[in-house]
């Protein structure tokens, strides 16, 4: 059994974007589609206050609720627990996007580029009309661990085999991996550390873990 | 509530479903209501053809509202694939069957299959109140108290489409204000325990406000004003006009009620940080 | 079939670079950046890097690119003046600048106000020369050039530290040993957003680890997110705060309690002062005295087997030497050591006194100071490389806005005076310098340290005697004049006072001297100083007076507007050159590695751009200096010699190279560089590996046990050097008639008195500009942003993308309480006034910002430049003044400015 997941820690996280830069390099995604993204939260009132930044995107839940509400079976989950969306089946009505509780899908009506004169020539290359009209969301790279482990490589260890955010972060503050592993370097990270997951109470079971100290 | 570390952020509006989707829950909560109550209204006959013609382009109009509104529309079947868990396609298919059910009562002539077709018509607005439910990155829209509301606001707007339709035929019995007094109370009572949950939930300042502005037209608009207006027409037979802007009135803040729902009130889940921390590996306990 | 391969290159954005990372290209176009994993294991951060390299795919393939020569053809210039571009081919426009550059040598280099006639302007601290290829080459070859028009340095940099630090320990910019360190005071260092990849990844581990940092600032920064506290000091207070630190320890804390040991021995707090507040020093040898208790008498510094004492004054006798030779013999006189004078400065400035002053409680700052000297673990030692050496896991650092203008020097002082007296300087756990400027090459920081007679760091002043005074300025800021600390090397005019410059260009500075002439020739390279420097409207009507300039650009701004020529170079993923990785570098670049890395083409130059190098070899061919440009380069100009005793791949001087044979030949040298001249591959290796590297000793981060070896102490507390100095360069400049530098002139203080900068301030501004202080309540300040800064990436939508994610991107930053008292909410646009500019943007309501503060990120306010002129993003550059009063005795001044602010508009969608 594998279970994919990845662990951001908020006490390493500077907000820096590069996870968010190099997502949408690697998975060309259009101006304003982020899979990955960090939010700048702040909390309290002046001057007891405190800043703190927080990777988001699709949390690849165990039961995820856009999976239950898709109507055309687009949304899928593999057995290492990823979740997926088939382009090609997604009627783009975006029931999920609605259904899920972490704001991680976004659907692209028309093909949209850096800058108003067309695609630039990367753009143009990287285009994927398969995306367009249809629910799209981080997919955890799961091309790139796809790839890696018919190389023999460790998703989360090898980079050839890991999220492009987790390979980019400058804090190392992401780190993906396998939790059914009890020796995976994710699963070493949750046990040695104060962790929450977003909305555990609504029930998705989500494969994003918060490692967090409280000040 | 005051806000904490822990409290949600971040809860913008859905930017993902517009009046479109609303228009599918307007018109089919409104046509799939038609059909039931004026097949009740008319059992054991088969209601007039007319009604039922307009309850099912009125359904159909809500998935047209809903067809326009997706991405790909020429896939559109492929919302059938998935009736295991997803209410829009168990929406679908229960649609399919009303079309399927009353055109062949009216091929055939057995009443039965129209009866069919309104207790389907039913499931069809449960569906739609399930659909809600079952959308879990939106709060008002999760909250279970939410599919009765859906049902008992759908209710009502059907019979008051009936109600209007045969008042202008001047066909209207005081049975219909009373069950129009009747519905418009359940809906008040559902609203009353949807609007009480969500005040008890986290909502933000901007959901509160629409609900609020909300609360005074259901409570106003779509029941005060329905319900002394039924009950005028049924206390004089000369009334059957008030019979009618009662009926408008409860249709109306229903409507209005759903388009505010999906386009207003639909602050998304947000982030927020867990305020159980935990050690340990998440499988230790297993 | 479609193609995919990856290309191996650096990015040098910022000064943190270089870091390393891999583009891929598919079918000839670049698609995707990501980390260079091979460099695991050498680079400090594992080979990644930052978000801003991320932008370069999309920097490439801008629609909005200069792509072709263009040449002026409106000769009025003004922002309100279409310039009438037309595009030229590179011939018309190489021949056009050979021209001008042949005139002026036919005349004369320098004009006749004594000015070089050529001026080269760069930003980003100087990092575009890793982008120039081998222009630098070709200015060395020409001869000299100004290059005082700064576009921001001195103002955006961190001055004071460069100079006091790289004066006192080899720190043109300091650091702690963060991977030791276990507690830091942080005056608004925003190094998580400005200490680029090593620095984010350094303290993540510190983090982990379980440091503790205390953030002092008035704004809650993308650093003071990740600190254990944050006090909301009032702006420019800090001073108080650290004498009062100061205070603590030299007052509330027995001597025992600090690192005494270290203080007499690599201080210079045990030396004695004289009446006249030199040194007392031994009328035989000139050397420094120190009061030696066992004998009962004053002894030379260097005595061996002396135990100094470090407080308390005594009667001794001996002599001082003043200022241009004075010397005073005494006889029995009373004198005080170093430390106690230091101690006596202090003395006033207790915590409750800083308290109104910081707006921070006194318990708070009491108890900073204690937990400072409390983690500081003095007396305990740590084996490091096979040496014994002190650990003192404590630092204190400082942000950019303290650390130049006035109060800067009290700010450095003080923060390294903590550190002496906790024996933190150079050891490991503690502060560490990073790099040097002035006092060596930066690659070799270690080599630049040489004894002074005293028993300090030499140092290499410009001189102030009456013989050797640089009397007539070199260039138009004067820095080898009025500025000893800065030195006269390669990089010093980078430090004279760039406002000076630009002011005296204006007649509105330095009036005995005269306007200067605007260059007759400009060039303009990777900046934009009419966005990056202060009162931006004018620095533009000012450029609009240079007769001739050319700009190397990569998109129209709002500095070429104003240019005769725009020429297209190839930029970062499209052009060749090597550069130096390791060593220590700046911020926290500190690596167990050094060598070389290349930068490559990863696809070939899009429309007319040109690698910088061909432009360089072409300029020398036009100009008759081919032979002096090749020499240049085969003497280092381009990294490093190419003939040495070891190797020799000195390219021929009389015929022009390409510019893959021009790098060839010095990654060879480089190759033989690190492999101690066993190797000798060229670029091809490089293009395939990307960078070469041999061991850097992890000894070599820290000072401390090469001063020991030579027996040397830290020019501290005491300084006599700067007393001396200021009083020389005092002479010198009234002997010239020369009262307008004498305000600067009094920061020549052997020990740095406190002043209080709001009522500085306050009068500076009443004073020039006829207004009411109190008018202006709020504090305008800036902020680093990590995606923008140094990158020249305001015109890609992808970087403005990301960065919007990161509060402060979208609008002018106010406390929320504040602005709902002044009923302004989310969104509303408010107006922004100084003394001198007025600029409006969206309100951004926040708890983490001071009530009297607001802060606007990064430097934006364009009007020319594509994409960046739709942001509608204010600026602070525009409102803050130049103006000599704020200008300090090191030529540098503050960003910060104080303003009011008001609603002028609702939230609009």
């Amino acid at each position: 059994m594998t279970r994919y997941v990845m662990v951001a820690d908020l006490n390493r996280c500077v907000g820096c974007q590069t996870c968010t830069a190099s997502c949408k390099h690697t998975n060309a995604t259009p101006p304003g589609v982020q899979w990955r993204k960090v939010l700048d939260v702040e909390m309290g009132e002046y001057p007891n206050v405190e800043r703190l930044f927080m990777p988001v995107g699709c949390q690849h839940c165990s039961d995820p609720p856009c999976m239950e509400v898709c109507p055309s079976t687009a949304t899928g989950q593999r057995k290492d627990g990823i979740v997926t969306i088939d382009y090609d089946l997604c009627i783009g009505c975006s029931y999920c996007a609605v259904a899920c509780p972490y704001q991680a899908r976004y659907k692209v009506e028309e093909a949209r580029f850096a800058y108003s004169d067309g695609p630039t020539e990367n753009e143009a290359l990287r285009f994927d009309e398969r995306r367009i009209g249809v629910a799209q969301k981080c997919t955890f790279c799961s091309d790139r661990v796809d790839a890696g482990l018919e190389r023999g490589l460790t998703p989360g260890i090898d980079p050839d085999a890991t999220p492009a955010c987790a390979n980019a972060c400058i804090a190392n503050a992401l780190t993906f991996g396998d939790l059914e592993d009890r020796e995976s370097n994710v699963s070493k990270l949750l046990t040695e550390n104060t962790w929450f997951r977003m909305h555990e109470h609504l029930g998705t079971d989500p494969g994003f873990y918060y490692l967090w100290e409280e000040k | 509530m005051k806000p904490t570390k822990f409290s949600r952020f971040g809860t913008s509006h859905q930017a993902i479903w517009d009046w479109r989707a609303a228009g599918n829950f307007i018109c089919g909560g409104a046509g799939s209501s038609l059909l039931a109550v004026s097949t009740f209204a008319a059992f054991p006959g088969v209601a007039d053809g007319r009604l039922l013609l307009l309850a099912v382009l009125l359904i159909g109009a809500g998935l047209a509202f809903v067809w326009t509104e997706i991405g790909r529309p020429w896939r559109a079947f492929n919302v059938l694939f998935h009736p295991q868990t997803s209410w829009m396609t168990r929406e679908a298919y229960v649609a399919a069957l009303i079309v399927a059910l009353l055109a062949a009562g009216a091929a055939t002539g057995v009443a039965f299959l129209s009866h069919i077709a309104s207790l389907a018509a039913l499931l069809f607005l449960y569906c739609q109140g399930r659909i809600l439910k079952a959308a879990r990155g939106i709060p008002t829209w999760r909250e279970p108290a939410i599919v009765p509301l859906i049902v008992a606001t759908g209710l009502v707007e059907g019979l008051s489409l009936l109600v209007l339709i045969v008042t202008m035929q001047g066909a209207a019995v005081p049975a219909m204000f009373a069950a129009l007094i009747l519905l418009v109370a359940l809906r008040a009572a559902a609203w009353l325990r949807y609007r009480s949950r969500m005040n008890a939930s986290d909502m933000p300042l901007s959901t509160r406000r629409v609900l609020q502005s909300s609360h005074l037209a259901v409570l106003g608009v779509g029941t005060a004003v329905p319900l002394v207006a039924a009950a005028l027409a049924l206390a004089v037979p000369m009334a059957a006009l008030a019979g009618a802007l009662a009926a408008l009135a409860a249709a109306v803040a229903g409507w209005h009620f759903k388009l505010l729902l999906i386009t207003r009130a639909a602050q998304v889940q947000g982030y927020a940080l867990g305020n159980k921390l935990r050690r340990g590996h998440p499988f230790a306990a297993r | 079939m479609s193609s995919t391969h990856k290309v191996s290159t650096y990015c040098y954005q910022c000064v943190n670079g270089p870091d390393m990372l891999t583009v891929e290209v598919t079918d000839g176009i670049a698609t995707t950046v990501a980390p260079n994993f091979a460099a695991k294991g050498y680079h400090p951060a594992d080979g990644k890097v930052c978000v801003k390299p991320y932008g370069l795919v999309q920097k490439i393939y801008n629609p909005n690119r200069v792509l072709k020569p263009l040449k002026r053809t409106n000769p009025k210039k003004g922002r309100n003046e279409d310039p009438g571009w037309v595009e030229i081919e590179w011939e018309e426009a190489l021949n056009t600048i050979a021209q001008k550059l042949n005139a002026i040598r036919a005349t004369s280099l320098i004009d006749e106000q004594g000015y070089p006639r050529v001026a080269f302007t760069t930003g980003g601290a100087a990092t575009p020369y890793f982008y120039m290829g081998t222009f630098a080459s070709f200015l060395a070859a020409w001869g000299p050039v100004d290059q005082s028009l700064g576009a921001g340095g001195t103002v955006k940099c961190y001055h004071t530290e460069h100079v006091y630090g790289e004066l006192w320990h080899r720190a043109f910019t300091v650091c702690p040993d963060t991977p030791r360190c276990e507690y830091i005071v942080s005056f608004g260092n925003n190094i998580d957003a400005s200490g680029g990849v090593t620095s984010v990844r350094r303290h993540a581990d510190a983090r982990a680890r379980g440091i503790k940092r205390i953030q002092i600032e008035p704004h809650l920064s993308i650093t003071g997110a990740s600190a254990s506290e944050w006090i909301p000091i009032r702006p420019k207070t800090d001073p108080a705060f650290l004498y009062a630190m100061l205070h603590v320890l030299l007052h509330e804390r027995p001597l025992t309690d600090l690192d005494v040991p270290f203080l007499k021995a690599r201080t210079g707090s045990p030396y004695l002062i004289g009446p006249n507040g030199f040194f007392l020093r031994d009328p035989a040898s000139k050397k420094p005295l120190m009061w030696d208790a066992a004998t009962g008498r004053a002894l030379p510094f260097d005595t061996p087997g002396i135990d100094p004492a470090l407080v308390g004054s005594f009667t001794v006798s001996g002599m001082e030497v003043g200022a241009d030779g004075k010397t005073w013999e005494h006889d029995a006189i009373e004198a005080t050591t170093a430390f106690e004078v230091t101690r006596r400065l202090v003395a006033a400035h207790t915590p409750e006194w800083a308290a109104p002053v910081c707006d921070v409680a006194a318990y708070r700052i009491r108890r900073v100071a204690n937990d400072f000297i409390a983690h500081a673990r003095i007396g305990e030692t740590i084996e490091f490389e096979g040496r014994t050496l002190p650990f003192r896991p404590v630092a204190v650092m400082l942000g950019k806005g303290v650390n130049n203008g006035w109060g800067a020097y009290e700010c450095v002082w003080a923060r390294t005076m903590l550190m002496v007296l906790v024996g933190g300087l150079e050891v490991p756990g503690g502060l560490l310098g990073s790099t040097v400027h002035i006092s060596g090459m930066d690659f070799d920081r270690m080599g630049s340290v040489a004894p002074h007679p005293d028993g300090f760091l030499d140092y290499p002043f410009n001189p102030t005697d009456k013989e050797h005074w640089a009397a007539q300025p070199q260039v138009r800021h004067g820095h080898t004049t009025l500025i000893p600390i800065i030195g006269g090397g390669l990089t010093s005019q980078l430090m004279g006072s760039t406002v000076l410059s630009w002011m005296r260009l204006q007649g509105r500075a330095a009036d005995s001297w005269g306007q200067p002439k605007p260059p007759d020739v400009w060039f303009v390279y990777r900046c934009n100083p009419n966005i990056s420097f202060s009162e931006t409207d004018r620095i533009g009507e000012t450029m609009a007076t240079f007769p001739f300039t050319v700009a190397f650009s990569y998109t129209q701004d709002e500095t070429n507007h104003f240019a005769d020529l725009v020429l297209p170079e190839a930029i970062d993923l499209e052009s060749t050159q090597l550069i130096r990785i390791g060593g220590t570098h700046y911020f926290e670049q500190f690596w167990d590695t050094q060598g070389w890395v290349l930068r490559q083409p990863v696809v070939p130059p899009r429309g007319e751009a040109k690698d910088f190098t061909w432009i360089a070899t072409e300029l020398a061919k036009r100009t008759g200096l081919l032979e002096a440009y090749n020499a240049m380069i085969n003497f280092g100009a381009a990294g490093l010699p190419l003939k040495t005793d070891a190797y020799d791949f000195s390219l021929d001087v009389t015929r022009a190279h390409s510019v893959d044979e021009t790098w060839d030949a010095i990654c060879r040298a480089a190759s033989a560089d690190v492999t101690g001249g066993t190797a000798s591959d060229g670029l091809a290796y490089f293009k395939e590996k990307g960078f070469r590297v041999k061991p850097f000793p992890k000894i070599n981060w820290y000072l401390y046990p090469r001063m020991e070896d030579l027996g040397l102490r830290f020019e501290l507390p005491y300084q006599e050097r700067i007393l001396r100095i200021g009083q020389e360069l005092s002479a010198r400049l009234h002997e010239q008639g020369v009262t307008w530098w004498d305000r600067q002139l009094h920061e020549y203080e052997p020990l740095p008195t406190w002043k209080d900068l709001n009522e500085l301030w306050a009068s500076a501004y009443e004073r020039a500009y006829g207004i009411k202080a109190s008018d202006y309540p709020f504090w305008l300040l800036t902020a680093r942003s990590m995606q923008y800064a140094w990158g020249g990436n305001v015109s890609l939508q992808m970087i403005r993308e990301v960065a919007a994610n990161i509060a402060g991107h979208d609008g002018i930053m106010i406390n929320a309480q504040v602005a709902e008292q002044l009923g302004i909410e989310q969104g509303d646009r408010i107006e922004v006034t100084s003394p001198i500019g007025v600029t409006s943007g969206r309100a951004l309501l926040r708890q983490g910002v001071r009530p009297d503060t607001i802060v606007m990120v990064g430097q934006f306010g364009h009007w020319k430049t594509p994409y960046a002129k739709d942001l509608d993003m204010p600026s602070l550059n525009n409102l803050v003044p130049m103006n000599m009063d704020l200008v300090d005795g090191t030529g540098s001044a503050v960003d910060a400015v104080l303003v009011n602010i008001r609603k002028v508009g609702r939230k609009s969608k």
